[in-house]
């Protein structure tokens, strides 16, 4: 698990050090990009969980999703419909989804190798 | 860890799910960063989320474009104001000229009373009894006497001329109507006194000249008497002008 928690840390320090500067209009774009990717990204974990995680789907779920999310926002802007806030609920419940699933999954996990580290005490 | 995480087919070397996940949160962290960077020196320099910032700058927009309007409808009032300033003082320049020119013209016509220096002449029926068989016109004076005199006064310069207090104007005819001179539609009676304004040497010098009216009148014995004044005043002309049949001609 050290490779993503370096990676996470390698994007913080990189956005730290490298000072981009998202221009004003822009902010409420990439803001719902970072959301996608978010969300992308969980559902990448809850996949593998489930034991059908596809690299390729991953992938490109996530360059697609990220980048058709800010654009679909820019898009609504110019139409004047608030897409932003249809991609800002969406993308929450899908986040708020997949971490209670990813969340009960693992508390599974830790039961089961809890009860194994046990011992099975009844020899049941 | 989850046993599904800990999937490695070779211990030791990175499976495809954490690299994935590794390059994943590296975009992830980087935007993130960004975002934050971003959304901080927002609030920084604006002290508002960046939620309002569409409508603040709509509203921005929308005054800048009304304040846009307002200052071109200042500058086209301005203008407006100085063209109607132009128009003004050249009207007003007009205006004076106009009002020299009818005071010119009023002067001219006689319709001002005048006063200034010039000579006051008196002209009166012979006092002395009239002879059997005498001739009356010879102790009388008549119209063309003071029309005479009235000429001569004009032809010395004479500026104003009024005979016993009536204007003498451009369309002044003196008549005779029985005993009594007709001037201006009013009867005149002796004795006759013209009020002439002008310079009063030039004009005492024509009425004592050789061929002077005065000359005759004296010669017939009648009292006429001709005196220089500084301070002479002539009344306005109180009829009024008609012109009924003379039309402007102006080519």
């Amino acid at each position: 698990m050290w490779l993503p928690l370096a990676g996470l840390l390698v994007g913080v320090l990189l956005g730290l050090v490298v000072g981009v500067e998202i221009p004003l209009g822009l902010v409420k774009y990439t803001a719902i990009a970072v959301l996608a990717a978010l969300d992308t990204l969980l559902g990448g974990l809850r996949a593998q969980l489930e034991g059908r995680f596809d690299l390729v789907v991953f992938t490109s779920g996530f360059l697609v999703n990220t980048s058709f999310a800010a654009l679909l926002t820019a898009i609504g802007d110019l139409l004047g419909v608030d897409v932003y806030l249809g991609a800002v609920i969406v993308f929450s419940m899908r986040i708020f989804n997949n971490v209670s699933f990813i969340r009960r999954d693992l508390l599974r996990g830790f039961a089961r190798e809890a009860v194994q580290g046990a011992g099975q005490p009844e020899g049941r | 860890m989850s046993y599904a995480l800990r999937g490695e087919a070779v211990p030791g070397r990175p499976t495809g799910l954490q690299l994935a996940l590794a390059a994943a949160l590296l975009c992830v962290g980087l935007l993130g960063t960004w975002q934050l960077r971003a959304e901080r020196s927002i609030r920084a320099a604006l002290r508002i989320p960046s939620q309002r910032l569409e409508e603040l700058t709509f509203l921005l927009q929308e005054q800048a474009r009304q304040r846009e309007e307002l200052e071109s409808h200042i500058a086209a009032l301005r203008e407006r104001l100085s063209r109607t300033e132009e128009v003004a003082t050249r009207d007003r320049g007009a205006l004076q000229a106009l009002q020299r020119r009818l005071e010119a013209l009023r002067l001219a016509a006689g319709v001002e009373p005048l006063r200034g220096p010039g000579v006051v002449v008196e002209l009166r029926d012979s006092p002395k009894p009239l002879a059997e068989g005498e001739d009356p016109n010879l102790v009388l004076v008549h119209y063309t006497d003071v029309q005479a005199v009235v000429a001569t006064l004009w032809g010395a310069g004479a500026e104003a001329v009024a005979v016993n207090g009536e204007r003498v104007v451009s369309t002044t005819g003196l008549t005779c109507v029985g005993t009594t001179i007709l001037c201006n539609a009013r009867r005149l009676a002796p004795p006759y006194v013209i009020v002439a304004l002008g310079n009063p040497r030039a004009l005492a010098a024509a009425l004592e000249a050789e061929d002077s009216p005065l000359t005759a009148l004296r010669a017939f014995g009648l009292p006429v008497r001709v005196a220089t004044g500084q301070d002479l005043r002539v009344p306005a002309y109180r009829g009024g002008f008609q012109f009924r049949f003379a039309q402007v001609d102006r080519p």
